[in-house]
């Protein structure tokens, strides 16, 4: 056979080609270098029941364990203890972007390794922190908010390009959609779940705690309804579905990071969950445009109210969303070049910082806000 | 201009990752532990069980009871193993919880070597899964060596 006829044809070419572009293209990390920040002291929560263990003098061989292989490799006591607090180490530098490569890689590799030591570690809050860890280690996610960055400025060294191949990106976006899109599909495909006989049974189990919490009796009353359970079944499996399905497309990724907000909160509230929901909440920000910079808001510097939300904005801006210029009155400029002064603005620079995005995404609703963004 | 090897190598890792999680997902289906498989609260499957250790001599001692200086609940850990005998929800499912307690029997005989008593460990299982009625089952761990 030639080399031509091996050649694959034309039109699977241009998928490849396609696909290839997509994972190599140059995008913002600036998403991941604000994951990178956030995870260091979820890391550190998921440790610290290990830690505490190993501090009084117990590890995971001293009561049942079982390995998910007999050739996985087991460290001596005092080595393994030795990697905990190594991992601990390598948490802080990661969020501090101190030596970023050695410190995600370092992290993973003891996260996942200590994981898999057990099938009694295994948790699905546990698996997804290990997944965005190993995306952490693969992505240059040092170069901007980090020690690294600001020691090369310190040597007066320039800085290095935000921008890497998007893949790392695109994977971690695949992850985090598979959590909600797995969890809610095995509860759709589960007659017993979509039914609600699940979520109802698991109430009425708990409803001694129920009556001993803060809620009011009627309260406790509606939930352990048989026929309301039925209903916030479906509810529940749709708000999963639609929050992996909805992250994908720009016109439904807002709603669809509110509402898994919602869904996280609430989950926090009524389950024991370890760090699921920190994780879930902070991973949300990857979904932001991997692009910096590309809106502009204009302040008058010489008004004091506007000096301060230029300031709010700047202080809260972790995912560089803005360019901050002197104007003549208080406006911002979106990607698309709409105009937006005044009240409007405010409420567009809001649901655009992660700290405020889910008080404000709301407002964007508002019938003036509407008008001034069309 | 990107070299090649590094396109294909993207291209194969990303493809790699996408089919190793579309697969945990759908093994998750059929395995007890369904690692990676993202399915949350699953179940309000309960279950309970009556543990006794069934020494050389004979007798069925309920492992309730501390021996040779070992505690069942110290010995299983973190992982809803403890006080069998109560009537608690499977957290992760009924094949997960029961799958724990299947290798902690035999964790347990294997790992008590203060113990010149207990032959093997056995559990009589009731469990519930979600509303369908309870059913029955025995477990028994390996027979210790040595104990006759």
């Amino acid at each position: 056979m030639s080399a031509a006829t091996a050649r694959p044809p034309a039109a699977v070419r241009g998928v490849l080609g396609r696909f290839d572009e997509l994972l190599g293209r140059p995008v913002s990390m600036r998403s991941l270098a604000l994951l990178r920040v956030l995870v260091g002291p979820i890391v550190l929560l998921h440790l610290r029941p290990f830690l505490a263990d190993a501090l009084a003098g117990r590890i995971y061989r001293d009561a049942f364990y079982e390995p998910y292989a007999a050739w996985y490799p087991e460290l001596p006591r005092a080595v393994y203890i030795g990697l905990l607090w190594l991992a601990a180490a390598a948490t802080v530098a990661l969020s501090l972007g101190l030596l970023t490569r050695l410190a995600s890689a370092a992290t993973f590799a003891i996260v996942a390794y200590n994981l898999f030591l057990s099938t009694t570690h295994f948790h699905n809050n546990r698996a997804y922190l290990v997944i965005v860890l190993a995306v952490l280690a693969v992505a240059p996610c040092g170069r901007e908010l980090s020690m690294d960055a600001w020691l090369r400025r310190r040597r007066g060294l320039p800085p290095l390009d935000p921008r890497a191949p998007a893949w790392p990106l695109w994977l971690l976006r695949f992850e985090c959609a598979a959590v909600y899109g797995a969890s809610g599909m095995s509860k759709l495909l589960d007659p017993d779940w979509f039914g609600g006989t699940v979520p109802w049974q698991r109430v009425v189990q708990a409803k001694a705690e129920l009556d001993a919490g803060p809620l009011p009796g009627w309260a406790v009353s509606i939930l352990t309804d048989r026929d309301f359970q039925t209903g916030a079944a479906k509810l529940v499996v749709l708000t999963e579905l639609f929050i992996a399905c909805g992250l994908w497309w720009r016109g439904t990724r807002y709603a669809a990071v509110w509402v898994a907000v919602i869904f996280h909160v609430s989950i926090q509230a009524s389950a024991a969950v370890e760090i699921f929901s920190v994780l879930g909440i902070a991973v949300l920000v990857i979904w932001a445009v991997p692009s910096t910079r590309d809106r502009v808001l204009r302040v008058d510097p010489t008004d004091a109210r506007q000096r301060r939300w230029r300031a709010v904005v700047q202080r809260l801006d972790w995912l560089a969303r803005f360019r901050v210029e002197p104007g003549s009155r208080l406006e911002v400029v979106d990607r698309d070049g709409t105009v937006l002064h005044g009240a409007p603005a405010l409420v567009l620079a809001l649901s655009r910082l992660p700290l405020t995005a889910w008080f404000a995404l709301p407002a964007l609703l508002l019938p003036g806000v509407r008008r001034a963004r069309r | 201009m990107t070299p090649k090897l590094t396109v294909v190598g993207r291209r194969v890792v990303v493809l790699a990752v996408v089919v190793l999680q579309l697969g945990f997902i759908v093994r998750g289906y059929s395995s007890d532990h369904k690692p990676f498989a993202f399915q949350m609260f699953p179940e309000s499957s309960t279950w309970r069980a009556d543990v006794i250790r069934v020494t050389a001599d004979g007798r069925r001692i309920p492992v309730e009871r501390p021996w040779a200086g070992y505690r069942w609940d110290e010995l299983v850990g973190e992982v809803g193993l403890k006080d069998p005998s109560i009537r608690r929800h499977a957290d992760a499912g009924l094949a997960n919880q029961l799958a724990f307690l299947r290798s902690a029997l035999d964790w347990v005989a294997e790992n008590t070597p203060r113990d010149r008593d207990t032959r093997y460990l056995k559990a009589t299982v009731t469990s519930w899964h979600n509303a369908d009625p309870p059913r029955v089952e025995v477990f028994r761990s390996r027979v210790r060596e040595g104990v006759r």
